[in-house]
């Protein structure tokens, strides 16, 4: 219950900055709506694959205001106030990530709405991308704790926009991987977002061959980063606290 | 209430705090005094589990703080030195957030007095980053009451105030004694004499006075009790 009341706090600390929930929406729904303009050559524009794309790429917004949110709270007197009271550092971390799935569910059915209108076809396969996306974003809120842990208020926005990047470019949501050969190649297959795409393009478009590698790597990853993020969290709450 | 047993922290190869032994009465209000650096934080934030001693020990209603932090963190709580209150929620926002941290009654009698006694009916719908100074810390110090604490570590509570807002917080405090233990720190003598049932000196990590501010007064043989805490925190020697 702890967890729920500091999720609560952070879910309105959050949409009470609506600069970057509407950055976080507007940018990925322009993105959308101008690459069906044009007439890309490439199965990765068409709309069944490019939305997957645009739900991923938005994730790197997610990690970006979680990290923000972490790094200013980690500043504040009333971190301090908390440390001395019972919460738990599960409570902590749940708190983060129960504030912002809302934003993550609301993204999605913006983004799914969007592409209906622009041409994408109504089926149950939506529904249950949306359902699977809600756990992959959960590697992308514990990347943006972890970020939080290692950044100050002021760092966070510019380090969490090197995720922004990385996800555009080795997700596969502009281009495949296997395009570019060489060490690019090797860091897309060695990073979790593309991944992350696959699956959500396998769960949109009913193929679900050869998707135990990305499965694996995006569990093993949100492990990790989950791990890593509460030892990191626990440390730092220690050490601002001196 | 509280007994510390040779409590001390080591920063590196600084000590902080070095074999503090202390004890403080139940409803009790103790001030720690101190220049910049004394100890005097340091040591609040270990009676309060914020830091964990490099050796010595805490007992606080004879729990062993190492021992059982879960249960000493129901019966505390601490006004940090800067205001600490969540800035983009109201006030009733605030109340209702930290009562949840320790899993209170959304429509408890407690928040209704806490409310009434700190007299924040008008500002309820306000946010708290909107309030001034003076509202700020009164607000922050009626959410460290709300778990109707045993003990209150107050820090500075009134570092940066203008002369009204802290003589109303004064009053505030003043209504505490008696009633809960209060270890208070502050730079302001007149706030020490004024509020302490007794007063602890800190220098360099040592607790080197300790006593009623008369006490401290014929102690230093001075004539006011600014002037006893100068000769006392300058090693006897007046300025």
């Amino acid at each position: 219950m702890r967890a729920v009341n500091f999720a609560k706090r952070n879910f309105k600390e959050i949409i009470r900055d609506p600069l970057s929930v509407i950055f976080a929406i507007a940018l990925p729904l322009f993105l959308l709506f101008i690459f069906q303009q044009f007439n890309i050559p490439s199965d990765v524009y068409s709309i069944e694959n490019f939305t997957p794309g645009i739900v991923i790429f938005s994730f790197a917004f997610i990690t970006m205001f979680t990290a923000t949110l972490v790094a200013k709270d980690r500043t504040t007197s009333l971190i301090t106030r908390l440390c001395a009271s019972p919460m738990g550092i599960t409570d902590y971390i749940l708190g983060y990530v129960i504030a912002v799935l809302p934003l993550v569910f609301i993204q999605n059915v913006l983004f799914f709405g969007a592409a209906l209108l622009l041409g994408l076809k109504f089926g149950v396969n939506i529904l249950l991308t949306i359902l699977v996306s809600i756990p992959l974003s959960l590697l992308f809120i514990e990347l943006g704790i972890l970020l939080g842990c290692v950044t100050t208020d002021r760092s966070s926005a510019g380090v969490s926009s090197i995720i922004v990047q990385l996800v555009a470019f080795t997700s596969g949501m502009y281009f495949e991987a296997d395009m570019m050969g060489g060490f690019f190649n090797t860091l897309c297959k060695l990073l979790p977002f593309s991944g992350c795409l696959d699956i959500t393009k396998a769960v949109l478009n009913g193929t679900y061959e050869a998707l135990t590698s990305s499965v694996l790597t995006v569990i093993i990853y949100t492990a990790s980063i989950t791990t890593l993020a509460s030892i990191l969290f626990k440390r730092k709450l220690e050490s601002d606290t001196k | 209430m509280i007994r510390t047993n040779n409590l001390t922290k080591r920063f590196k190869d600084k000590t902080a705090v070095n074999s503090l032994n202390l004890t403080i009465n139940k409803g009790e209000l103790f001030s720690l005094l101190g220049v910049n650096g004394a100890g005097k934080t340091t040591t609040v934030k270990m009676l309060s589990t914020l830091i964990t001693p490099t050796s010595g020990e805490i007992f606080i209603k004879g729990i062993n703080t190492a021992e059982n932090k879960a249960e000493i963190r129901k019966i505390i709580n601490i006004s940090p030195q800067e205001t600490a209150i969540a800035p983009n929620l109201t006030v009733m926002e605030n109340i209702e957030f930290m009562s949840g941290v320790y899993a209170l009654p959304k429509s408890s009698d407690r928040i209704e007095k806490l409310i009434n006694d700190f007299k924040l009916e008008e500002i309820l719908k306000q946010k708290a980053k909107t309030l001034s100074g003076g509202w700020q810390r009164r607000l922050s110090i009626a959410l460290s009451l709300i778990n109707d604490p045993e003990i209150l570590f107050l820090d500075e509570p009134t570092l940066g105030l203008d002369v009204l807002a802290r003589r109303e917080l004064w009053s505030v405090i003043n209504g505490l004694k008696g009633k809960i233990t209060v270890i208070l720190t502050t730079h302001y003598m007149e706030e020490a004499e004024k509020l302490s049932d007794r007063v602890g000196i800190m220098s360099k990590g040592h607790l080197t006075h300790i006593g009623t501010p008369q006490e401290l007064i014929e102690a230093a043989q001075a004539k006011s009790f600014e002037d006893a805490f100068v000769t006392l925190a300058n090693g006897g020697e007046a300025l």
